[in-house]
């Protein structure tokens, strides 16, 4: 018993430990997996992010260029003005005429003391126009945005001229206006329509009339990202707005996951921004991630199945071993119960088996189940001569000899060795019916053998009658009778116990 | 029986009715659809046909005609009466007239002139520089109509082609070409009093904002606005300011008339400037007096976003300019009024509200 519960409770370890196992591995695969992912995602997004700020830096830098080159061409301008001697209003028109085709400035124009603006084709007051002249002395350069009446942005950029003076006038300043939409086409580089772009005010206005992805398109930059980032977030990247700070953005609009990024454009009061909206890239790498992942759940769901199988196996051959370790310990107890029911020396049922079987007639006995018994008493004649004279070996095989006798008579009964030169014969129903005839056929053999000096038996028997309570009742008058037997037989001749002994 | 023809009787009288108000709505819409080219985006049923007269209050996408020019370069001379948005929306219609006959190879210069804050003397001055020098044609927005009409007529019989232009025409009768601008500005005055007057239900103190002192424009929408409330018994003018088209000095008008009225019911303001300084006085003051104005101003439209202006006129200053650039051509090549163009070449007056702001400040200014 205690084996048992010991086996059961290794096979239900077992059992456990490996579905523990093999959730861990799972689940550890599972994880590793997710994590994979994830990490490849973090990392696409800072390629992503580190790929949309040099795209906005580029563009930036180049809003920045091209503003410089203008200021340059600017005071190329005002010297070859200087240097034209103008004498008229006319003149002046045919010299900004000039600067058009020679610095290729195409909006240029100066601004006198009075505010009078001097363009190529028209003169015209202009205080109400550029805000720029809202002040009386211009000291220093000035970049502006202007929204014309008509929607139109530009890009106004002013320098003072304070040594320009033309037929007698003074002038205040020289200034280009350029279409923010003719600077977005500038922009529009190496772009192959992956990305969109734009450039805002630092309130989020979009100055360029770009559109910035489908769902923020034109409208206020903020004004969208209110509703699709948490209000902090918003918060921060607002304030980084308005103090021209760059930064990017991750949001879902449209179940679309959209990344931008935003850099300040130098020396304007504008920020450049980038977005990009599942890129080439990013979807490769998804790609890739997602045929990672796929890969990762098959490798799970191929261990699964191998450790089932594996498991299920090892609980058959668990089992199958069980059955075998348990056939062969019924083995061994029948073995051992044979062998200690066994006489070793001639291969009959032993004393130990006969008490067995005595115990068992005696209870079939108290029950009144028991009709036909027959005890048989057998008795080698000579053994201790045989012994004495020619050597416990042929003692043994007259033993054996006997024994092998008595077997071949009584061969519907139990034979047991019951001592030394001892036998006991247990008759029972068919070995009952017939047991005369046997002892019959028996004793004249034994009769024959004296003469033939071979083996010699006394036997003696006796029938279960109504008065017996045991079997050894039934032994005693079996007994008693061959001793007389024995008698009997030395009366014929054969060797007794006491011929030896004398 | 008599539950029968009771039954006959109500449902005929509320067919009858039904009958009766369309036709009134639609004598009144028709009344407002004639009345000199102003159009009013409550007047009309549905908010699609709102929108829509929004949209065409200021035509951005101008051609030239069919016109023919003589010569392959034009130089003009135009004064108007003071440095102001409105009429830098004016000059970008005419450099789009301008840029268009450059590509079909037509130089067009000219000047376009106005002074820091209106004034006839400056004006004259102006007219009778620009005399001297060799322009095909001189335009002018007058600056008031009773000093400049006869230096017109003058300017006319000395042979100079003088136009009119923008948003004050010449004294009737003065020999100037042709005008191209607002010819309904009593009209306009009195439409939006009309609104401010149905909007305080006929009654309350109203202050008038006029603009320049002889500026025909806003003289005659003060006019009309005057005339309209005389119309109404319970209606009354305690004020009448001239803020000569300044926003600071209206707002500073405001809030004087505000300290003198603080139950001031309404103020009518005739120009571009006045709305602003009079929502900025009211906002400030917190007064709930309801303004009516004019035009596009920016800020204006967002006071009108805000609820704080209860209506403007805009007027299509894109295409007076573009107008008055064909126009002069036309009159530099010795043309005269009749089938090339008209004698008075009107532009419209759209009265927007509350729900149109955002709409006219994205078609005007891109600010949404």
């Amino acid at each position: 018993m205690r084996i048992w519960i010991t086996r059961k409770t290794i096979i239900l370890t077992a059992i456990i430990g490996g579905i523990l196992l093999l959730a861990m591995v799972t689940f550890n695969t599972f994880v590793s997996s997710r994590q994979v992912i994830k990490a490849t995602d973090d990392a696409v997004s800072e390629v992503s992010s580190f790929y949309l700020e040099a795209m906005a830096d580029r563009r930036a830098k180049t809003v920045t260029s091209l503003i410089e080159h203008n200021f340059v061409q600017m005071e190329k301008a005002v010297g070859f003005i200087n240097e034209q001697g103008i004498t008229n209003n006319n003149e002046l028109r045919d010299t900004l005429g000039n600067i058009k085709s020679l610095l290729s400035l195409d909006r240029f124009a100066l601004v006198d003391v009075d505010n009078v603006v001097h363009t190529q084709y028209t003169t015209y007051t202009g205080g109400s126009r550029h805000p720029f002249l809202s002040s009386d002395v211009m000291d220093d350069k000035c970049v502006s945005t202007v929204s014309l009446y008509g929607s139109s942005k530009l890009l106004c950029l002013a320098a003072p001229t304070p040594n320009l003076r033309i037929v007698g006038k003074q002038y205040k300043a020289s200034f280009v206006q350029i279409d923010i939409k003719e600077i977005v086409d500038l922009l529009a580089f190496d772009d192959e329509g992956r990305t969109y772009f734009g450039i805002y005010s630092k309130s989020g206005e979009n100055l360029s009339d770009t559109e910035l992805g489908p769902y923020i398109s034109k409208h206020n930059l903020f004004d969208m990202l209110k509703d699709v980032i948490p209000e902090g977030e918003w918060n921060l990247n607002h304030e980084n707005f308005s103090n021209a700070v760059k930064g990017s953005i991750t949001f879902t609009a449209n179940g679309v996951a959209e990344t931008l990024c935003y850099v300040p454009v130098d020396n304007t009061d504008w920020m450049m921004v980038v977005l990009i909206r599942e890129s080439v890239i990013h979807d490769r790498i998804r790609s890739i991630s997602e045929e990672s992942q796929t890969l990762s759940y098959r490798q799970i769901a191929f261990t699964l199945i191998f450790s089932v199988i594996f498991f299920l196996t090892l609980i058959f051959m668990f089992k199958d071993l069980s059955i075998k370790d348990l056939e062969a310990e019924k083995e061994n107890t029948r073995t051992f119960q044979s062998m200690a029911n066994t006489d070793s020396l001639t291969g009959i049922r032993n004393k130990h088996a006969y008490s067995d079987a005595e115990a068992s007639l005696n209870q079939m006995i108290r029950d009144n189940t028991l009709t036909k018994l027959a005890i048989v008493v057998c008795d080698i004649n000579g053994l201790k001569h045989v012994n004495d004279t020619l050597g416990h070996a042929a003692g043994d095989k007259l033993i054996r000899d006997a024994s092998e006798m008595i077997c071949r008579h009584f061969t519907h009964g139990a034979v047991y060795r019951i001592g030394g030169d001892e036998f006991a014969v247990i008759l029972q129903e068919k070995g009952y019916d017939t047991m005369m005839d046997v002892i019959k056929d028996f004793n004249r053999e034994v009769e024959n053998n004296i003469t033939r000096d071979e083996v010699v038996v006394s036997l003696g028997y006796s029938t279960l009658t109504p008065s017996d309570q045991l079997v050894h009742d039934v032994f005693k008058r079996a007994d008693q009778m061959m001793y007389e037997r024995k008698q009997q037989l030395k009366s014929m001749g054969a060797t007794t116990r006491s011929d030896s002994t004398s | 029986m008599r539950v029968f023809i009771r039954r006959i009787c109500i449902s005929l009288t509320a067919v009858i009715s039904a009958f009766a108000l369309t036709s009134c709505s639609a004598v009144i819409s028709d009344t407002n659809n004639s009345d000199n080219s102003i159009t009013d985006t409550v007047a009309n049923p549905s908010d699609d046909e709102a929108h829509a007269s929004v949209h065409s209050a200021v035509d951005f996408n101008h051609k030239l005609d069919s016109y023919t020019p003589k010569k392959n370069h034009y130089n003009f001379y135009f004064t108007y009466k003071t440095v102001h948005p409105w009429w830098d929306a004016v000059a970008l219609g005419m450099e789009d007239a301008q840029r268009q006959y450059l590509d079909k190879g037509i130089k067009i210069t000219y000047e376009y002139m106005a002074p820091p804050s209106a004034s006839a003397s400056d004006q004259t001055k102006k007219l009778l520089d620009a005399k001297n020098k060799d322009y095909d044609v001189i335009g002018v927005d007058v600056a008031d109509e009773d000093i400049i009409s006869p230096l017109l007529d003058s300017l006319v019989e000395d042979g100079t082609k003088i136009m009119t232009f923008s948003s004050s025409d010449a004294a009737p009768g003065c020999k100037r070409i042709a005008y191209v601008g607002n010819t309904h500005n009593y009209e306009d005055g009195a439409d939006l009093t009309e609104a401010l007057c149905k909007k305080l239900d006929y009654k309350g103190k109203v202050a008038i904002l006029v603009g320049s002192f002889g500026a025909p424009c806003h003289e005659d929408r003060a006019r009309g606005a005057k005339d309209t409330i005389a119309k109404y018994p319970d209606m009354e003018i305690v004020a009448t300011e001239y803020d000569m088209d300044s926003v600071v000095l209206a707002y500073q008008l405001t809030l004087d008339i505000l300290a003198k009225h603080p139950d001031l019911d309404g103020i009518i303001c005739c120009n571009m400037s006045n709305p602003v300084g009079a929502a900025r006085a009211i906002t400030e003051q917190g007064s709930h007096a309801v303004i009516v104005g004019m035009d596009h101003d920016q800020e204006a439209l967002h006071y009108l976003k805000d609820g704080v202006i209860y209506c403007l006129g805009v007027q299509d200053c894109y295409s007076i300019g573009f107008d008055t650039i064909q126009i002069a051509v036309k009159i530099a090549d010795g043309n005269m009024p009749g089938e090339l163009f008209k004698e008075k070449t009107d532009e419209i007056t759209t009265v927007i509200y509350q729900e149109d702001a955002a709409t006219m400040l994205a078609l005007l200014y891109g600010d949404d």
